[in-house]
């Protein structure tokens, strides 16, 4: 069994330590210091980050997407085609997005996150997976000017993020994690995602992980497992209902098993996780499990991040009857 | 509405926090100045507020809220029940203090009512109560408490409401109950944002008015029209209002407070452009239905610009009222 997270991080310390980010990002803002010193402040809080996570102990890390301003804006700034409008909100939370309107054909110019991914991995002591925000979520939370149909603009997406993918591929990293909460809300659309996850993943090495959170797989189980990932990322907080989905059908994939509240501070119980760990593994043997969150945690402060993080940790060690 | 004049103007809660009083808090914050020096300073930048509104020629005041900083974390100081988590990011770099409900929630004492007293002492014009709306405290807030949502936001909406009241009783005659976080969950959660409105609006003899923004407003529409408010105040502007095409296609059925000035852009928009807002806006509604106000709070504004701003809205509401004598 791995400790994992799902992505985000804190990207500030809790009050009274200074958030040196978040001063530099102002500064930056006034035109008072210049892209390179603000990306010198990310690289150090990117830094902060990892070694925060490997210090609790979590076993396969991620940069924490420090330098993300949003899951979508990250990708769409840097590809051609698109333009960047007005604040959305981001599924159900309180966290907010600018949407991308996609104003010509979608291409992939360059790799976008290579070298945030090159400079994570070098600082980081332990394993250190990237992560992308898939085509199908991207077109979903983007609009479009361009594309005379839904379809045409989600395989855009798929093939240039194909590009970001192979490039990623040679960096030989341990596991690439794509995002894709949108088609939880979109079942009906399962044939096009099927088809968007062949060409996004077409020619790519590496282990594949698809995670989804904020609901779950019912209506696309067990079809889900048909797609070309090794492993599939299911959040059992939001998507309680994924217990009974799992039912329907042998799991045959690694299980992101999202199992902690990324999205409210109240600290789960050793025993009331490790009850849940008991009723997976008679879907998923351990050695098939990676232990994460239910999302990314940047939806909570620093402080109680790291403590749900802990919590992952001791979690472990006591189902693997290690002392703690 | 009798005393009012057509087209009245309004604004939607907050006004930007005086140089002095920023550093004021801060200096709070630190514990260099007392409760008593920081409380001073709000009442003078009050104050100045009113005499600011009185000088544009408002015709609904708001006391400015110079006392508040976050509004949920505001009330969730105010009450029993909360603490506050941490900070958490919004979007870009805007972080804000996160509560998290502890313990059973409720009021110890009113919360708001001293502030409209005070703001209402000094006004020629009625100030309107202005509170966080309960659906959106609990939306806003961790819960390690309650069991469900609808546990929570019920036993706030019954809090709202007897804050609702005290304001009433103290001379409101109108109660403003801000509603940001409805369309959050609309399929699972409309319902209960309607119910906890209707705990804190029932009889409560004030005009009432909700105030909902950032998002997908036509998500919610037509089902909106059942909260239990005299108006609902929407943001027209920043959208070049689109939102008037929504309202097309089912008719608005109650009082609307028209944002007309966009509270994001630093640029004072022209009499003539917020003239043409409101008449576009008058294809939809009747002009009895219209309440001039901006599309949210100002308190992200400068004051010079706020004040240039709000200048140029009574000017295009003076306007367009000519039109009707």
């Amino acid at each position: 069994m791995i400790t994992t997270v799902v992505g985000s991080y804190p990207k500030i310390p809790d009050l009274p330590a200074p958030g040196r980010w978040r001063t530099a990002k102002e500064r930056f803002q006034r035109g008072e210091i210049s892209a390179e010193a603000l990306l010198e402040v990310e690289r150090e809080v990117t830094r902060e980050v990892i070694q925060e996570q490997a210090e609790v102990g979590i076993d396969l890390l991620t940069d924490g997407q420090i330098r993300w301003e949003d899951p979508v804006t990250y990708f769409a700034r840097a590809l051609e085609g698109f333009e960047i409008d007005g604040l959305q909100r981001w599924f159900d939370t309180n966290m907010y997005y600018r949407v991308p309107i996609a104003v010509g054909e979608v291409q992939w110019t360059g790799p976008i996150t290579v070298d945030d991914y090159r400079f994570a991995r070098s600082t980081s002591p332990k394993p250190l997976k990237p992560v992308i925000t898939g085509p199908y979520t991207m077109a979903r939370l983007s609009s479009s000017r361009y594309y005379a149909t839904f379809e045409d603009f989600v395989l855009s997406l798929s093939l240039a993020l194909n590009h970001e993918l192979r490039a990623l591929d040679a960096e030989d990293p341990p596991l690439i994690q794509i995002d894709e909460p949108a088609i939880l809300k979109h079942k009906s659309d399962f044939s096009l995602f099927r088809e968007a996850m062949a060409t996004l993943t077409e020619g790519v090495r590496a282990p594949l992980a698809l995670y989804t959170y904020f609901g779950d797989v019912s209506g696309i189980y067990p079809e889900i497992l048909d797609l070309p990932f090794d492993a599939i990322g299911l959040d059992f907080v939001a998507g309680p209902k994924n217990w009974e989905v799992l039912e329907r059908a042998p799991f045959t994939k690694s299980l992101g098993f999202g199992i902690l509240d990324a999205r409210n501070t109240r600290l789960e119980g050793v025993d009331e996780v490790l009850r849940a760990l008991d009723r997976i593994t008679q879907h998923v043997p351990l050695d098939r499990i990676f232990l994460n969150p239910s999302a990314g945690l940047e939806f909570l402060p620093r402080r109680v991040a790291r403590a749900k993080l802990e919590r992952l940790v001791e979690v472990k060690r006591a189902a693997l009857g290690v002392g703690v | 509405m009798k005393g009012l004049p057509l087209f009245p103007t309004t604004t939607v809660g907050s006004f930007p926090k005086p140089p002095y009083l920023l550093e004021a808090r801060r200096k709070y914050l630190r514990q260099q100045i007392s409760k008593e020096e920081l409380r001073h300073l709000e009442e003078q930048a009050t104050r100045e507020w009113i005499q600011r509104q009185e000088e544009l020629g408002l015709d609904i005041f708001v006391d400015g809220e110079q006392y508040r900083g976050d509004m949920v974390a505001f009330f969730a100081d105010e009450m029993e029940g909360f603490q506050i988590a941490g900070l958490v990011r919004s979007y870009g770099n805007r972080y804000y203090p996160k509560p998290v409900v502890t313990g059973p929630v409720g009021r110890k004492r009113p919360i708001t009512v001293e502030w409209f007293r005070f703001a209402q002492q000094i006004a020629s014009r009625p100030v309107k109560g202005m509170l966080t709306g309960p659906y959106t405290i609990a939306e806003w807030s961790f819960n390690e408490y309650y069991p469900t949502r609808r546990a929570l936001v019920l036993e706030l909406a019954r809090a709202i409401r007897e804050e609702a009241q005290d304001l009433v009783r103290a001379g409101a005659r109108f109660v403003q109950i801000d509603e940001p976080a409805i369309h959050t969950r609309p399929e699972e959660d409309f319902e209960l944002a309607r119910e906890a409105m209707e705990i804190v609006t029932r009889d409560l003899g004030a005009y009432t008015i909700t105030h909902v923004c950032y998002g997908d407003v036509a998500k919610i529409y037509p089902a909106m029209l059942r909260l239990p408010v005299n108006q609902i105040d929407l943001a027209l502007a920043n959208e070049d209002y689109a939102l008037l095409e929504v309202f097309k296609k089912h008719p608005f059925t109650r009082d609307i407070g028209l944002g007309v000035i966009d509270v994001h852009s630093h640029r004072v928009e022209t009499v003539e452009e917020v003239v043409a807002g409101i008449r576009r806006s008058l294809a939809v509604f009747e002009p009895k239905q219209v309440y001039i106000s901006p599309d949210c709070g100002l308190k992200t504004r400068t004051i010079e610009e706020t004040t240039a701003k709000l200048r140029v809205m009574v000017e295009a509401a003076r306007i367009v009222r000519a039109q009707f004598a």
